[in-house]
């Protein structure tokens, strides 16, 4: 189920809200567990198992590695726990994958399995193994409830696209939490925002996006306009679908960690990592680089660590060469920013924003291609290296239609309308205003999503695949 | 405390817009059809074990939940509105506005689906037309885009050719050019169609080029219900309905048109149609693979075979003036293998009539 969908907003939302609301305290885990299986198996009715199957290893791992804390056999227990997790991931995500490359090398024809990837793996196989791992650090407790283990791995608002909650962050919220009206009202907006970014923004630059692939009469201006098109579009998805989860996790009276800040403004790629996906790089930091040694190793190792850490990263995203060489990419960036390049870049404001801008841009026309090739395709019809026209009718004819929403993605890509916002609540005149125009703004929102749900189908979120 | 006000507004004005139309999609009654978008509704799907474990019954329930939902037009307009003058959208999923008129992006020209079209017209002129002394014609329509597009700045297709395109591929035929007749005018601001009684000019050089006069005598007559042509549910925006006119003449009152379908006579005109799903179905009663119109005051034994989409439908009435009998073929219905169980081809005049978006889209042929 998507959250930018009508069953979900006018269905399941308001029946699970009324349910959670009018149950007492001590069942709203259940609630929320028994919401959260729905809301999973309403999509993957098939897969539930697997996300059982890991949250139960999860937990029964996470009760012995407790019992047998300081003990070299609670090792072997995490060790057992991680190979689980990540051969259950392996399996769905990267079997055929592995086998294509293998029979592409030895020339072999080995069947391929044609698992489908179970909706939101990724998340939940990281959520599991970040508890664990916490368990084993002493970082958190074992969680001795089953229920409440998986309503935190399971919980519907993060299920499926993030962002990963730590369970050492959210733990305490699972056995208390408080439940107010400013709560409710700050999700409420926070998932307007959200369900706005996703289907005002995300999915009309999607329909740009989709008109260039289907394209009969590609142009350079056109190759670029779906470049910069597509890096808007994945970061209002993505973004949009973080706050939505962060909205809800508000209304259910949860606090998750933020997941992006205003990427689209670093000055550096190691900004911008700071700033995109921020539980993805924090988890692959805390939970792969520096057990790998970090930057407190010798020189060719950290480099080897920084490359093993975003390949790894790359390859999270999917299973296909194109997501291992844009992970390799940022890896590249990162070692040039570390080596030589952010004295500079911090010396040269506009140019490093450009910079950043730029390379973002051509990473995401990798992340997007179907293929290794297809990317170099895209890149070099960018540069004029396929022969293509400047531009043509149709190019020119989507630039003009898309324009408006281009410009008004590109402000919303960066903290402006926040101040301004901000500016305004604080206003000796304005913030009169504010407090009436809020709740009708949420609400005018709130109706033209609709409106564009009832019209159009084009709703896929990018990071269910992951 | 404001801020209390607010919050407590916000949460109020919320729970009112979701439970208000959840309680409103459970409890209205379920619409079988959509008249603005001329489909059938997705119905409750039926819950069963192996329609939940597969998942089917989830995305019938989704299909269900868009379609039913309360105010379902009205807000298929507000996203329009959003779209078009909001946002300054060009179009809105690819219908777009022009000078009041209507139309829907089609391009490029998709030289295969021309291929296509033509060698199913060949078929019919080497099965039954080849070695005869039947003259064969041909003739392409051009869609509104022809008129719209450049001034719009959109896409469209590459109309000349299409035009070589197929008279290459159909030598056999002599190729009318119907272009210089029309403008944006002569079709219907909210329909893909052109207007009977803005049509008679090109009516008059079609039969010319055949041989036949026609005395362009036509009286005038507005139909009562107003027309939403196609675009009009698809546009989804908030326009005036259209007049709908037809002419009539007194070499026309005698015609019958037999539909082989029904085995019936069926009237030229239907006013019922008119006001119903498809308001064009109102010439020759719309989608009809194989009628007969036949002309007893015809001054002439000259007959028509006329291969046909349904621009055919409005010009055949004029035609008809200048023919003992013209037999509307569509093979968008009926499969030309069939032809000759209906149709004896001997000496009959024939005209393949159709509209650049239906070769641009010929899978539907036969």
């Amino acid at each position: 189920m998507l959250f930018s969908s009508i069953s979900f907003l006018f269905y399941f939302l308001p029946v699970v809200a009324a349910l959670y609301y009018a149950s007492p305290r001590r069942l709203k885990n259940s609630v929320l567990l028994a919401a959260s299986l729905f809301f999973y198996g309403w999509g993957e009715p098939r897969y539930l198992a697997f996300m059982l199957l890991s949250i139960t290893q999860g937990y029964v791992f996470g009760l012995l590695i407790e019992k047998y804390r300081g003990k070299g056999r609670s090792k072997a227990l995490l060790t057992a726990s991680v190979l689980f997790s990540l051969l259950l991931l392996g399996y769905c995500k990267y079997a055929d994958f592995f086998i294509s490359n293998f029979n592409r090398a030895t020339g072999l024809s080995l069947p391929l399995l044609k698992i489908a990837l179970p909706v939101g793996i990724s998340f939940y196989t990281f959520q599991v193994l970040s508890y664990t791992v916490d368990v084993y650090r002493g970082i958190a407790p074992a969680q001795r409830n089953y229920v409440d283990l998986t309503a935190y791995i399971a919980m519907f608002p993060q299920l499926v696209a993030g962002p990963i909650v730590r369970y050492a962050d959210i733990a305490g919220q699972l056995r208390s939490r408080t439940h107010s009206l400013s709560g409710a009202a700050r999700g409420i907006r926070r998932f307007t925002i959200g369900l706005s970014k996703k289907v005002l923004v995300a999915n009309q630059l999607g329909a740009l996006v989709a008109a260039f692939k289907e394209s009969a009469e590609p142009s350079v201006l056109f190759c670029w306009l779906y470049a910069a098109a597509y890096m808007l579009h994945i970061y209002f998805d993505f973004s949009g679908y973080s706050d939505m989860a962060i909205g809800l996790g508000y209304v259910f009276g949860f606090r998750f960690p933020e997941n992006f800040d205003y990427p689209y403004i670093s000055r550096s790629i190691t900004e911008f990592w700071r700033r995109w996906h921020i539980s993805l790089g924090t988890w692959f930091r805390d939970y792969l680089y520096i057990p790998l040694g970090g930057n407190r190793v010798g020189k060719p190792r950290w480099l080897f660590n920084i490359a093993v850490v975003w390949a790894a990263t790359g390859l999270w995203h999917g299973a296909a060469w194109n997501f291992a060489l844009w992970g390799l990419l940022f890896a590249a960036l990162l070692m040039l920013e570390k080596l030589w390049l952010s004295q500079w870049l911090n010396r040269h404001r506009a140019v490093s924003r450009l910079y950043v801008l730029f390379l973002v841009m051509i990473s995401f026309v990798i992340f997007d291609a179907e293929s290794v090739a297809a990317a170099f395709s895209h890149i070099s019809a960018m540069f004029g290296g396929r022969a293509l026209p400047v531009f043509t009718v149709e190019s020119v004819y989507y630039l003009k239609s898309y324009l408006v929403i281009l410009v008004l993605a590109l402000l919303g890509a960066t903290p402006l309308p926040k101040k301004l916002a901000a500016r305004a609540e604080k206003g000796r005149y304005t913030q009169a205003a504010c407090h009436i125009a809020e709740p009708a703004v949420c609400l005018a929102l709130l109706t033209v999503c609709t409106a564009y749900l009832i019209d159009g189908s084009f709703n896929p979120f990018l990071y269910f695949r992951f | 405390m404001p801020e209390k006000r607010k919050d407590m507004a916000l949460v109020a004005l919320t729970c009112i817009f979701l439970y208000g139309f959840l309680l409103w999609a459970v409890l209205k009654p379920v619409d079988a059809q959509s008249a603005s978008e001329r489909r059938p509704l997705a119905a409750p799907p039926a819950a069963s074990w192996n329609a939940v474990f597969s998942g089917v019954y989830m995305t019938d329930f989704e299909k269900y939940a868009l379609d039913q939902f309360p105010l379902r037009d009205k807000l298929r307009t507000v996203k329009a509105l959003t779209a078009l003058y909001a946002f300054r959208q060009k179009d809105n999923n690819g219908v777009y506005l022009q000078d009041g008129y209507i139309s829907k992006l089609d391009y490029p020209l998709d030289l295969r689906s021309v291929d296509y079209a033509a060698s199913r017209f060949r078929y019919v002129y080497e099965q039954y037309l080849a070695g005869k002394d039947m003259a064969v014609y041909l003739s392409v329509i051009p869609d509104k885009n022809y008129y719209m597009a450049a001034e719009h700045g959109a896409p469209a297709l590459d109309y000349a050719g299409l035009a070589d395109a197929l008279g290459a591929r159909l030598d056999f035929a002599q190729y009318i050019d119907l272009f210089p007749f029309l403008e944006l005018s002569d079709y219907y601001r909210t329909d893909s169609h052109w207007r009977q009684e803005n049509i008679t000019d090109a009516a008059q050089h079609l039969a010319g080029q055949m041989g036949v006069t026609l005395s362009a005598g036509y009286t005038r007559h507005l139909a009562e219900a107003p027309f939403y042509g196609v675009y009009y549910g698809q546009a989804a925006l908030p326009l005036p309905g259209e007049e709908l006119y037809y002419l009539s003449h007194a070499a026309l009152e005698d015609c019958r048109v037999y539909d082989y379908e029904t085995g019936m006579n069926i009237p030229l005109y239907d006013p019922e149609q008119a006001a119903g799903r498809d308001p064009y179905a109102f010439f020759l009663a719309g989608p009809k693979s194989l009628l007969k119109i036949e002309n007893p005051q015809a001054t002439t034994g000259k007959e028509l075979i006329l291969f046909r989409d349904s621009f055919g439908s409005s010009i055949a009435p004029l035609l008809a003036e200048g023919y003992a009998s013209i037999t509307l073929v569509d093979i968008r219905y009926i499969s030309p293998s069939m032809l000759g169980r209906f149709i004896s081809f001997t000496d009959q005049d024939v005209l393949f009539l159709y509209s650049a978006s239906v070769l641009n889209n010929s899978k539907t042929i036969k």
